[in-house]
């Protein structure tokens, strides 16, 4: 009875929302009346395009989920060994949380267009005369600008948590490491990392789970064959005929069983961890 | 000597793009192959001042419509993080999942049936339907917050309370929400970050009809006039920053009033 409040959003909203999906999918309760079979637009999803669209977020999620999180864990352990009034001072790595996604998605263009910033600098180092050599970071088809843009939002998250962790184990192991003959990296690999493994796999899952199937940044920054699937949804639904919505809800039930079984895992992995080091 | 070298290295990959929208603002034809922009004016300036009233309109509308959904989550989450936080029962570990499932999935999943959901029932284009579809995919951040608060505040000061006789609204007034203020301001933040940032759901639900700052700032974003986007994500940045300074002070002030900081 307690939980009753939460009917609202969870059950009428989130399960509501979804039961729609589905059923919009199999082709009940559409605006238009709807002439193809139960399962036309699951046989529909086969389409090599759409395919290739759910390769390039996979892609993507896995690419920037795993950089964020090493890289994420190294700063941790950096922003640990630091001395206290630097360790204080450096909160200034929340900044990117703080900038919404399409900001950050902005910063990318302006540094990696083939006239960005960066392009300026090669020019004045003599690696490239007009614009046009630079290299096409942001539309060579391989999404490495949305790569760029989730790492850059997405590390000091891994950051925060990390610290976290870490702000409970004694600074001493890492001095006992190095007295007993181990070196830099060593220490990193297998005494302090050890004690982040369990926040690290919970981290990877909530990015890959959202650079999968966020709209913000692939809007911005996409390629548009393939295209993300969260764009490809979106052109589905809203701009092209109306006889699509079908195939485009049956993307979306596809992705939600997709991350339910991640879910699943979340869920065994978070409710081992200390209540202080979830964000979730 | 590292550990310095270390620290300007984070510091200058978090705060440098920000330096640069800087001179894009006051630089509006900073471009190729200047690094360091060679003319300036304030022309996106004199623009932002010309529509301040617009600017201001959706700056406030996003405003109201995240401390709304800051409010929303928080009364709806009270209760089940207080159940969540003080009793065992079977499968607690796979409801809870369960609840915190809307914050997880691609949010294009359940926002696209309730936008259609919303069209039926006359909610979508409206400020409260963007208010309702924000809490759905935000409360999991305040449920978490509150749970862990409630476990760390312990169920002794209830009992005591309760064996001294307080009804249920004074232990909620004066016990209890006293004492999970910590948890709100980190909880409520999250949710106000998250609803503040985002563009797709206001977008989808609010359908244009309902301001927002980043509904605002996104065709600036896009335009090859990058001034006014790079103003304008500055002082996008400015609004959560000031909100959160003046909470942690009022907070800090009316600790120290009362002694207990």
């Amino acid at each position: 009875m307690k939980l009753s409040p939460l009917l609202v959003p969870f059950v009428l909203l989130f399960l509501g929302g979804l039961t729609l999906a589905v059923s919009q999918s199999l082709g009940f309760w559409l605006p238009l009346p709807y002439d193809g079979g139960m399962f036309d637009a699951y046989t529909a999803l086969l389409d090599p395009h759409l395919l290739e669209s759910v390769g390039l977020s996979l892609y993507v999620a896995l690419v920037s989920a795993l950089v964020s999180v090493s890289v994420g864990a190294m700063l941790a352990y950096a922003v640990w060994r630091l001395p206290d009034t630097l360790e204080r001072a450096s909160v200034v790595y929340k900044v990117p949380l703080i900038l919404p996604h399409i900001a950050v998605a902005f910063i990318v263009l302006v540094f990696w267009t083939k006239s960005g910033l960066f392009s300026s600098v090669a020019y004045h180092l003599g690696l490239l005369n007009t614009p046009a050599e630079f290299p096409s970071v942001l539309y060579g088809n391989y999404g490495l600008g949305m790569i760029l843009a989730y790492t850059y939002k997405e590390v000091p998250f891994m950051v925060i948590l990390g610290y976290a962790v870490l702000k409970r184990v004694s600074p001493r192991v890492v001095v006992a490491a190095k007295m007993l003959g181990a070196g830099e990296v060593y220490t990193f690999s297998h005494v302090v990392l050890p004690h982040m493994y369990r926040v690290m796999h919970v981290v990877f899952i909530i990015l890959f789970l959202y650079a999968f199937g966020a709209f913000d940044i692939p809007f911005l920054l996409g390629e548009s064959s393939p295209g993300m699937l969260s764009v490809e949804v979106f052109n589905l639904y809203f701009r092209r005929d109306l006889a699509n919505r079908p195939v485009a809800m049956a993307v979306l039930v596809c992705m939600f069983l997709f991350s339910l079984a991640f879910i699943v895992l979340y869920t065994k992995l978070a409710s081992s961890l200390e209540q202080k080091e979830r964000k979730l | 000597m590292i550990p310095r070298f270390i620290y300007a290295l984070i510091a200058f990959v978090s705060l440098f793009p920000l330096l640069v929208l800087a001179g894009y603002s006051i630089a509006p034809g900073w471009t190729f192959p200047d690094i360091i922009p060679s003319r300036f004016d304030a022309r996106a300036f004199e623009y932002l001042g010309s529509q301040a009233p617009s600017v201001l309109r959706h700056m406030a509308s996003s405003v109201l419509y995240s401390l709304l959904t800051v409010c929303l989550t928080l009364m709806l989450c009270l209760s089940p993080a207080h159940h969540f936080a003080r009793c065992d029962f079977r499968g607690k570990a796979t409801l809870e999942g369960l609840f915190l499932a809307p914050a997880l999935v691609p949010v294009m999943t359940f926002s696209m049936g309730v936008h259609s959901l919303f069209i039926r029932l006359g909610l979508a284009d409206t400020f409260m339907g963007v208010v309702l579809v924000l809490t759905t995919f935000s409360y999991p951040y305040m449920l978490r917050a509150l749970v862990a608060g409630y476990q760390a505040i312990g169920p002794e000061y209830e009992q005591c309370a309760r064996n001294l006789g307080a009804g249920f609204l004074t232990r909620l007034l004066r016990i209890e929400l006293p004492l999970l203020v910590p948890s709100i301001i980190a909880g409520g933040s999250v949710v106000f970050l998250v609803a503040f940032s985002e563009y797709f759901l206001v977008f989808l639900i609010g359908g244009g009809a309902v301001d927002s700052f980043t509904g605002y700032l996104f065709p600036f974003l896009t335009s090859s006039d990058r001034s006014v986007g790079s103003l304008l994500t500055l002082l996008f940045l400015a609004v959560p920053v000031s909100l959160f300074v003046l909470v942690e002070s009022v907070v800090t002030r009316v600790y120290r009033n009362r002694g207990i900081y």
